[in-house]
C-alpha cells in the first residue's frame, strides 16, 4: 500500500525586543545566569506583568507579513502547569483570539509554487532555563536559570498541509528569511530563539481523514527536524504496514541515536486549565496602530528577489543571495546610490559586477570569518568606487583583488590603496609599447608560433608584459599593441 | 497628651500647633498596642525602633513645615503588603520568614507622604476568609467582644484602628474583606473604584476583585489617606490613570439633600439580625431628613453573588497561588523525593485548609470539562449582575445597604452565606463602597451600613458617607476595652 505524509509545525520565534514581554528585564543572549531577573519574571508576591507593545508590534507585523488577519482585540489567558522553569507556574499566552487569524506562505517545491496554510500566530512568554548537568557532569540537582523567563515569543502554527521532510525545510528556511527581514525575531536556533515541534501522520494514499498524529519535540536544528520527520514517517508506516496501529502521543527526538522515543500518551496529557488572564485587561489595536505597522513593513526577501532581477538584471543565484538578508540587500543597494550619486558611471553597469563581488569577494570572505555584512570592513562606498575603478580602467579585475584584499584588512578606500602602492594601470601606449617590444624580444618561441597561425600563443607574450609591470598594465591596451606589432 | 481617641485630622492639628509630636502618638500607640493586643491580637509584628526613628524624622519635617500629608501619622499595615526588607508573610505559614524585596505602589506613596508604619496586622491566610481565623500565626478577637471574631480578611487592621491602637490601617478587600470586618469593629472601612489604587506589591488573591482599602474613625481622614495612595501606577496595568486627587475636597458641608438612595428590594429576601435592621431602618430615615430621596431599586442577580464569587475568585486563587512551589522562596519541604513530591508536600505542609480547599475547586472549576459549565457561566453572570446594577443607577445615585446582615459571630461558627452578598457585589462589578459606623446594638456591639457608588465615583461616594456619618449619632468616643 502507497502512504502519504502530512506535516504539520508549531514554530516558537524569540521576538526582538530590548527588553522581556512582560517587565523590562534585558532579552540578552548569554548574560551571566539569573542577572536579568526581577520581581515580575521570577514572580514574587504582588509582582504584575506589564505588557511591552513593541512585542506586540513584531508578531503584528509578522501577521501583515504573511497575510494574516489581525484579531483587534488583544487577549492573554493563562497556561496553568507546574515546572520550575515557569516562576508563576502557569504561562501567560493568547487562546482565543491569537493576534493573528489565517495567513500563508507561499513556498517553491521543485520549481513549482505551493501555499501552506497558517492557523494562527498568537504572543505568549519563554520558560527560564533549566541545568542539569555541568559539561559532562550530571549533577544530582537541577540549576536554574531565569534570564530567558518571560522573554517574547510568538508560536505561529500551520495547517496540516506540509507533506515532506523537504516541504518543511523550505517552509521554515522562507519563514526564517521573511521574519529576520521584519526584524520580529533572530530566529538562531543555536541560540534557541527558533524551536519547532512538528506533528506527524501518515495515511494510505486517497484516504480523506488524517492519520493518527505524533508530536516530535525536541529538535534544534533543521536538519534534525528533516532527520526526525523521515524517521517518524517512516516508522508510522512500518507500524501500519505491518498491522500495527498508531496511538496519539508525543514523541522525543533523539539526534545522537537519530530515531524518536514515546513521551507521554493523549491519555496522559495535560489539561492546561486555561483561563483570560486577569491581570493584563483585554484592549483593542486601533487601526491606525495596525496600518502604520503595515507602512512599516519593508519589502520581503521574495519581491526584493524578483525586482532585483528585473531592475539589475541579476542571476537568479546572485539576487538569491544579495536578498538572503535585508541586510545584504541594504548594503548592495547603498552601493548603487553611491555609484549614482558619483556619476561617473552608471548603474546599470555597474549593478552586476558590484553584486558580483559581494557574493564572491565580500561574502566569501565574511563567511571565512564568521562576520555579518554589518560588521564589514569595507563599506557599501568603497566597495562601489572599487567597482568604478575597475570599469574605468584605472585598474585592471586583477589588481582589483589586491587592492580588495587590502580594504578588507586595512578599511581604507581603493582610491587611497592605489596611490599608495602605486597600483594605478598604466595605459600609456608608448610605455606599454617599450614593455611589449622587450616581451616579444624575449619570446622567440611564442612569437613564430603566434606567426604560425597560433593565436593563442599570444597569451604568454601578454602574460610576459602584465609580469612586466607588476600587473599594472592595461590588458585590452597590451592585447591591441601586441596585434598590431605582431602583424604579418 | 491623651491622643487614643484622636482621628487623623485631629491628629494631625496637633502636629501642627507644636502640641503634640509623631513620637509622642507613636509611643502611645505602642502603650495601647502593649495593652490590648494580648487579647485581640490584632498585630503579628510591630516595628517599634523602626517606628519611632520614622516618627522622629517626621516630627523635623513638620517643624521645618517641609512634612507630606501624612506626615507622623501612625498607620497599620495588613500582612499582605510588600514593604522592602521586611517580613511579609499573608498569615501564611508558607511565607513566614518571606522578607519583601520591593516596596508595594502604596507604601512607596505613603512613606513619601510621611506615614509611619506601626507594624503589620493579622488576616486570613492570603485574604482567604471573613473572620481572620484562617491565620496560621493567631485568632484575631473583636474588640467589643473578645469571644467573637472581628471579621475578616482584614480582621486584624480592622481591629487594630476599632480598639484604637492605629488611628487608621491599610486592607485589602477581595470580597468585602475591609467593609464587613469595618462594620464589625465599629470603624470606617473603604474600598475604592478597581483600578483607583495600585495592586503593585500587594500578595494578589484574586486579581479581577482585588483592590486596596483602609481603616479608619472617620470619612475625612479616610479620604485624606485614599488621596495620598491613589493614582496612577504604570505597574498595574488595571490601575487608571489618574493624576492627584484631593477627596476631602468638599466633604465638610456635604450634604444629602437630592441624592437618590437605592434600596435593594432584595434585602428582603434574606434573614437579617434584627439589631441590623433596626439599625438601617434608623439610619434610612436619618438619610431621608437629610433631604435625600429614598426609592426601591430591583437586582435580582443578588441571589447569584455567593456562587459567582466563589468560582471565579477560587479559579483566580488556583493560578495566583501556584507559585507557591517551594521552588525560588517560601517554604520548601524537605520530604520532598522527586519533583512533584516535593510540589505536594511543600505545599500540603504550609498552606492552610481553606486555601486548600480553595485551590481544589479553582482548579475543578477551570478544568477542560468545567470550563463551560462553571468559570464562563460564572462570568456571563458577573456581567449580568452588572448590568443591573448599572440599570439600577439609572435611577439613583448610590446604593444603600447593611454592611452584613449579621452580628459578628462567636469563634468557631460561621456567618450565614448572603450575610455579606450586599457589599461582595462592589467587588463583582468594580465599584467603591463604604462602610460606616451608625449603632450600637443592645448588646453594645457595632453595626455598620455600607454605600455603594457608581464605579469611579469614589468623590461623591464619600461626600454621602461624610453627610451620612455628621447625622448617624454613632458615639465615636465609645472605646471596646
Amino acid at each position: 500500500m502507497d502512504f502519504e505524509t502530512t506535516i504539520g509545525l508549531e514554530v516558537h520565534m524569540q521576538i526582538k525586543t530590548k527588553s522581556k514581554v512582560f517587565c523590562e528585564c534585558s532579552t540578552e543572549f548569554g548574560a551571566e545566569p539569573n542577572t536579568h531577573i526581577c520581581v515580575i519574571c521570577t514572580s514574587q508576591p504582588g509582582a504584575i506583568p506589564i505588557l511591552n507593545r513593541k512585542a506586540v508590534e513584531a508578531v503584528v507585523k509578522t501577521g501583515l507579513a504573511l497575510g494574516f488577519t489581525i484579531n483587534k482585540q488583544c487577549t492573554f489567558a493563562r497556561k496553568q502547569y507546574f515546572y520550575p522553569d515557569i516562576p508563576k507556574d502557569y504561562q501567560i499566552t493568547q487562546s482565543e483570539p491569537p493576534l493573528c487569524s489565517k495567513g500563508k506562505l507561499a513556498i517553491k517545491i521543485d520549481g513549482q509554487e505551493k501555499i501552506i496554510n497558517i492557523t494562527r500566530i498568537h504572543l505568549e512568554e519563554d520558560a527560564g532555563k533549566l541545568i542539569h548537568e555541568i559539561g559532562s557532569r550530571k549533577l544530582d540537582y537541577s540549576l536554574l536559570d531565569l534570564n530567558r523567563a518571560s522573554v517574547g515569543l510568538m508560536e505561529l502554527v500551520t495547517e496540516p498541509e506540509i507533506s515532506s521532510a523537504d516541504e518543511a525545510v523550505v517552509f521554515l528556511n522562507e519563514l526564517r528569511d521573511i521574519v529576520r527581514y521584519l526584524g520580529a525575531s533572530d530566529c538562531s536556533m543555536e541560540e534557541g530563539k527558533m524551536r519547532c515541534d512538528v506533528n506527524v501522520s501518515v495515511r494510505p494514499k486517497g484516504q480523506k481523514e488524517l492519520g493518527t498524529r505524533v508530536e516530535i519535540k525536541n529538535m534544534n536544528t533543521i536538519s534534525g527536524i528533516h532527520a526526525a520527520i523521515v524517521y517518524e514517517s517512516q516508522r508510522q508506516i512500518e507500524v501500519l504496514s505491518s498491522g500495527g496501529k498508531l496511538v496519539q502521543e508525543t514523541r522525543l527526538w533523539e539526534d545522537e541515536e537519530g530515531i524518536t522515543k514515546s513521551m507521554r500518551s493523549k491519555e496522559g496529557a495535560l489539561d492546561y486549565r486555561y483561563f483570560p488572564e486577569p491581570d493584563l485587561v483585554p484592549f483593542d489595536l486601533t487601526d491606525e496602530f495596525i496600518e502604520n505597522l503595515r507602512k512599516e513593513l519593508p519589502e520581503l526577501p521574495k519581491v526584493k528577489e524578483a525586482r532585483f532581477i528585473k531592475e539589475y538584471g541579476l542571476s537568479e543565484y546572485d539576487a538569491h543571495y544579495l536578498t538572503s538578508s535585508r541586510d545584504i540587500a541594504d548594503y548592495y543597494e547603498q552601493a548603487l546610490d553611491a555609484i549614482a550619486s558619483s556619476q561617473k558611471i552608471s548603474v546599470g553597469n555597474a549593478a552586476k559586477p558590484i553584486a558580483n563581488w559581494i557574493s564572491t569577494e565580500l561574502g566569501g570572505k565574511l563567511n571565512a570569518d564568521n562576520k555579518e555584512i554589518k560588521d564589514s570592513p569595507v563599506s557599501s562606498e568603497n566597495i562601489a568606487d572599487l567597482v568604478s575603478q575597475i570599469l574605468a580602467g584605472t585598474i585592471s579585475g586583477k589588481i582589483a583583488k589586491t587592492v580588495f584584499e587590502e580594504m578588507y584588512n586595512t578599511a581604507k578606500d581603493p582610491q587611497t590603496i592605489i596611490k599608495e602602492k602605486g597600483l594605478v594601470q598604466i595605459s600609456d601606449e608608448n610605455a606599454l609599447s617599450k614593455i611589449c617590444d622587450e616581451a616579444i624580444s624575449e619570446s622567440a618561441k611564442a612569437v613564430t608560433e603566434y606567426k604560425s597561425g597560433k593565436e593563442r600563443a599570444i597569451g604568454s607574450i601578454v602574460g610576459l608584459v602584465m609580469k612586466k609591470s607588476k600587473g599594472q598594465a592595461n590588458p585590452q591596451l597590451v592585447n591591441k599593441i601586441l596585434a598590431e606589432k605582431l602583424k604579418f | 497628651m491623651e491622643t487614643i481617641n484622636l482621628t487623623i485630622e485631629e491628629m494631625q492639628k496637633e502636629f501642627a500647633k507644636g502640641a503634640l509630636t509623631s513620637v509622642e502618638a507613636v509611643k502611645n500607640c505602642y502603650k495601647r498596642i502593649d495593652a490590648v493586643n494580648p487579647k485581640v491580637k490584632s498585630f503579628l509584628q510591630i516595628r517599634k525602633e523602626k517606628a519611632l526613628k520614622a516618627a522622629a524624622e517626621s516630627d523635623a519635617k513638620i517643624k521645618a513645615k517641609t512634612g507630606g500629608a501624612l506626615e507622623g501619622v501612625p498607620i497599620a499595615i495588613k500582612d499582605n503588603f510588600m514593604i522592602k526588607g521586611e517580613i511579609m508573610s499573608s498569615a501564611s505559614k508558607y511565607l513566614e520568614n518571606f522578607i519583601s524585596p520591593y516596596d508595594a505602589d502604596v507604601i512607596e506613596k505613603l512613606k513619601k507622604a510621611g506615614a509611619v508604619f506601626l507594624g503589620r496586622t493579622n488576616m486570613d491566610e492570603f485574604a482567604m476568609g471573613g473572620s481572620t481565623e484562617n491565620s496560621a500565626y493567631a485568632k484575631t478577637a473583636n474588640p467589643w467582644d473578645l469571644e467573637r471574631i472581628p471579621g475578616g480578611s482584614s480582621g486584624g487592621s480592622a481591629s487594630a484602628v476599632g480598639s484604637r491602637m492605629a488611628p487608621c490601617a491599610l486592607g485589602s478587600d477581595t470580597g468585602g474583606s475591609i467593609r464587613q470586618p469595618a462594620g464589625f469593629c465599629g470603624v470606617v472601612g473603604y474600598k475604592p473604584s478597581y483600578g483607583l489604587i495600585s495592586r503593585y506589591g500587594i500578595c494578589a488573591l484574586a486579581s479581577s476583585f482585588d483592590q486596596v482599602g483602609t481603616f479608619s474613625h472617620t470619612v475625612k481622614g479616610t479620604a485624606k489617606i485614599v488621596s495620598v495612595i491613589s493614582g496612577k501606577d504604570y505597574r498595574d496595568p488595571v490601575c487608571e490613570p489618574n493624576d492627584y486627587i484631593d477627596y476631602t475636597d468638599g466633604l465638610d458641608n456635604a450634604s444629602l439633600k437630592n441624592i437618590v438612595i437605592g434600596v435593594p428590594k432584595q434585602l428582603n429576601e434574606y434573614e437579617t439580625d434584627a439589631a441590623i435592621a433596626d439599625a438601617y431602618k434608623d439610619a434610612l430615615e436619618r438619610i431621608k431628613k437629610q433631604g435625600a430621596k429614598i426609592i426601591e431599586v430591583n437586582i435580582p442577580a443578588y441571589k447569584y453573588v455567593p456562587a459567582l464569587y466563589k468560582v471565579i475568585m477560587c479559579a483566580e486563587v488556583s493560578a495566583n497561588i501556584a507559585t507557591f512551589d517551594g521552588i525560588r522562596y517560601g517554604y520548601r519541604s524537605p520530604n520532598g523525593i522527586s519533583l512533584n513530591d516535593e510540589y505536594a508536600k511543600s505545599r500540603a505542609e504550609s498552606l492552610g485548609y481553606e486555601v486548600k480547599k480553595r485551590i481544589l475547586f479553582g482548579t475543578y472549576v477551570l478544568g477542560a470539562k468545567n470550563y463551560y459549565r462553571c468559570y464562563h457561566q460564572a462570568q456571563r453572570v458577573r456581567t449580568l449582575l452588572i448590568n443591573q446594577i448599572e440599570e439600577a443607577y439609572k435611577q439613583c445615585d448610590m446604593i444603600f445597604t447593611p454592611a452584613s446582615l449579621q452580628m459578628p459571630v462567636k469563634f468557631g461558627e460561621s456567618l450565614r452565606e448572603e450575610s455579606d452578598i450586599f457589599i461582595m457585589a462592589a467587588n463583582l462589578a468594580g465599584l467603591p463602597g463604604i462602610t460606616v459606623p451608625c449603632a450600637f446594638s443592645p448588646k453594645n456591639a457595632p453595626i455598620g451600613v455600607h454605600f455603594l457608588a457608581k464605579r469611579l465615583d469614589d468623590a461623591n461616594l464619600f461626600k454621602a458617607a461624610a453627610a451620612y456619618e455628621k447625622v448617624a449619632g454613632f458615639d465615636n468616643s465609645k472605646l471596646p476595652m
